[in-house]
């Protein structure tokens, strides 16, 4: 259950970090369907780094010496790891929770205190969150998990932020 | 980027001499960023200038929308043309966009407003091309009902009833700003609209902290964080505007929040007839206590 909580949430930073990597990429007005494909883009890399996870943690689990302990040990750090991502998440998801009461003021206040700070922290909220989650660990199965996996989620801004440039500079080469 | 003042036409810039400018100043980011664009036989070159500026407005585009930017001009646009139908102006109301690189607010507005159908013409004015060959690209794209032309918003081959400009203002100082203002004494025009980064002690910090976040072009980061450093006081612009055009009522809207202490980022330069100020007042509703002093 707590990996399945942690696999959700992976799937929403994915989104936000698509939409995050397409804004100001297109500069028409009405942009739903842009917006919608690069949602889609950020789901499907999150997918892709749960699958890398999961193949990685099935075969670190096949060959570790602890397989017994290992699922227990996993499900502790994982749990830990909650503790950090679900308030980050709640925060952000609050935030943009904020932007449906139509009140232009109201609106931008989100963006400067809460969305703005939020996209700032979090690589640090990554790196707290796994962090915490292998600071108790017993085994280092466990904690080479949670740094592969740290790796692949800061890793997923980066690849999307250079695969939405590129399809940008393409763009501009066309019309300029 | 620099123009003849009489053709338009683009002059050649020599990537040394602007280093030198900000040499004088000591600016070592802007030298970086100068430093990277790219040159041909010592020469800014042309296409790559272009596309770099097109880039970067497409982020400050991103950034009017994170701060809802169409909106709050329509907030006040909408007052201001209501309180000049309401005073028995029955043609097509002219609205001019001054300076407005690729045409966002001209866009929002002809997207999002009922405005282009109520005889409200929509059009930007840009001295540079390539910002203006982009919006009529957009706007066509979206097939919008506004037009973009390059050249000057305020030569006599064209009128306008409404001028308006975003983060135009601050590239002005002392004469310029003055002569810029002066500009709006043209018969038919009814009234102007000037949004622009409003200065306080935080700003340059609060300016500094979103453009390194949202911005990905050097020269965006650097620009947006010295627009707010440059950005005229309330003061200033009241004064200059009631010196420069005295045919109209000038005063801020805007300035805070909520009435509250907490400035918005972004302040109003407005300037009025004075005969349409009471109209103007009954069109803004609950939102005139937004209005600051007119005169």
């Amino acid at each position: 259950m707590t990996l399945l909580w942690l696999y959700l949430l992976a799937l929403l930073d994915g989104l936000l970090c698509g939409g995050r990597v397409s804004m100001g990429r297109c500069a028409l007005i009405k942009k739903r369907a842009y917006y919608a494909r690069a949602l889609v883009r950020g789901w499907l890399g999150a997918q892709l780094i749960s699958t890398i996870a999961l193949v990685a943690l099935l075969l670190v689990n096949r060959f570790s010496p602890n397989q017994r302990d290992l699922v227990e040990d996993l499900e502790d750090a994982a749990e830990r790891m909650l503790w950090v991502f679900v308030p980050y998440a709640v925060a952000v998801v609050g935030s943009l929770a904020l932007r449906m009461i139509p009140s232009t003021d109201l609106r931008s206040a989100t963006s400067v205190f809460g969305l703005g700070p939020f996209t700032a922290i979090r690589p640090l909220v990554m790196v707290a969150g796994v962090g915490y989650g292998i600071w108790g660990s017993q085994l280092v199965e466990t904690r080479a998990l949670g740094l592969f996996i740290l790796g692949l989620m800061l890793s997923l801004e980066f690849f999307l932020n250079r695969s939405a440039g590129a399809r940008q500079r393409r763009e501009i080469r066309e019309v300029v | 980027m620099q123009h003849d003042p009489y053709t338009l036409a683009r002059v050649p810039v020599r990537k040394w001499d602007v280093l030198e400018v900000f040499a004088k100043f000591g600016n070592r980011k802007a030298i970086r960023a100068v430093k990277a664009l790219p040159e041909r036989d010592g020469l800014l070159d042309e296409k790559e200038i272009d596309r770099l500026l097109v880039r970067t407005h497409w982020e400050m585009q991103r950034l009017g929308e994170e701060f809802y930017h169409g909106p709050r001009v329509y907030e006040l646009l909408r007052a201001v043309i209501d309180a000049i139908r309401r005073s028995g102006f029955k043609g097509e109301l002219k609205v001019v966009d001054v300076g407005c690189g690729i045409g966002y607010d001209m866009r929002w507005l002809a997207a999002r407003t009922p405005l282009a159908n109520e005889g409200v013409e929509l059009t930007g004015f840009d001295l540079n091309s390539a910002l203006i060959n982009e919006a009529n690209r957009l706007s066509k794209a979206e097939r919008l009902p506004c037009q973009f032309q390059h050249g000057d918003a305020f030569s006599l081959d064209h009128s306008g009833h409404i001028f308006l400009s975003t983060g135009v203002l601050h590239h002005f100082r002392g004469q310029e700003l003055r002569e810029f203002l002066e500009r709006h004494e043209r018969p038919e025009t009814q009234a102007f609209l000037h949004f622009d980064f409003q200065p306080w002690l935080l700003a340059p910090y609060g300016s500094w902290f979103f453009h390194f976040l949202r911005m990905r072009t050097a020269v965006a980061r650097h620009d947006g964080v010295l627009s707010a450093a440059r950005a005229h006081s309330a003061g200033t612009l009241t004064e200059e505007a009631r010196h420069a055009a005295p045919g109209f009522a000038s005063g801020i809207y805007g300035a805070k929040i909520w009435n509250t202490p907490a400035p918005r980022v972004f302040h109003t330069l407005l300037g009025i007839r004075r005969p349409l100020i009471e109209e103007l007042r009954k069109e803004l509703g609950r939102r005139v206590g937004r209005l600051g002093e007119l005169r």
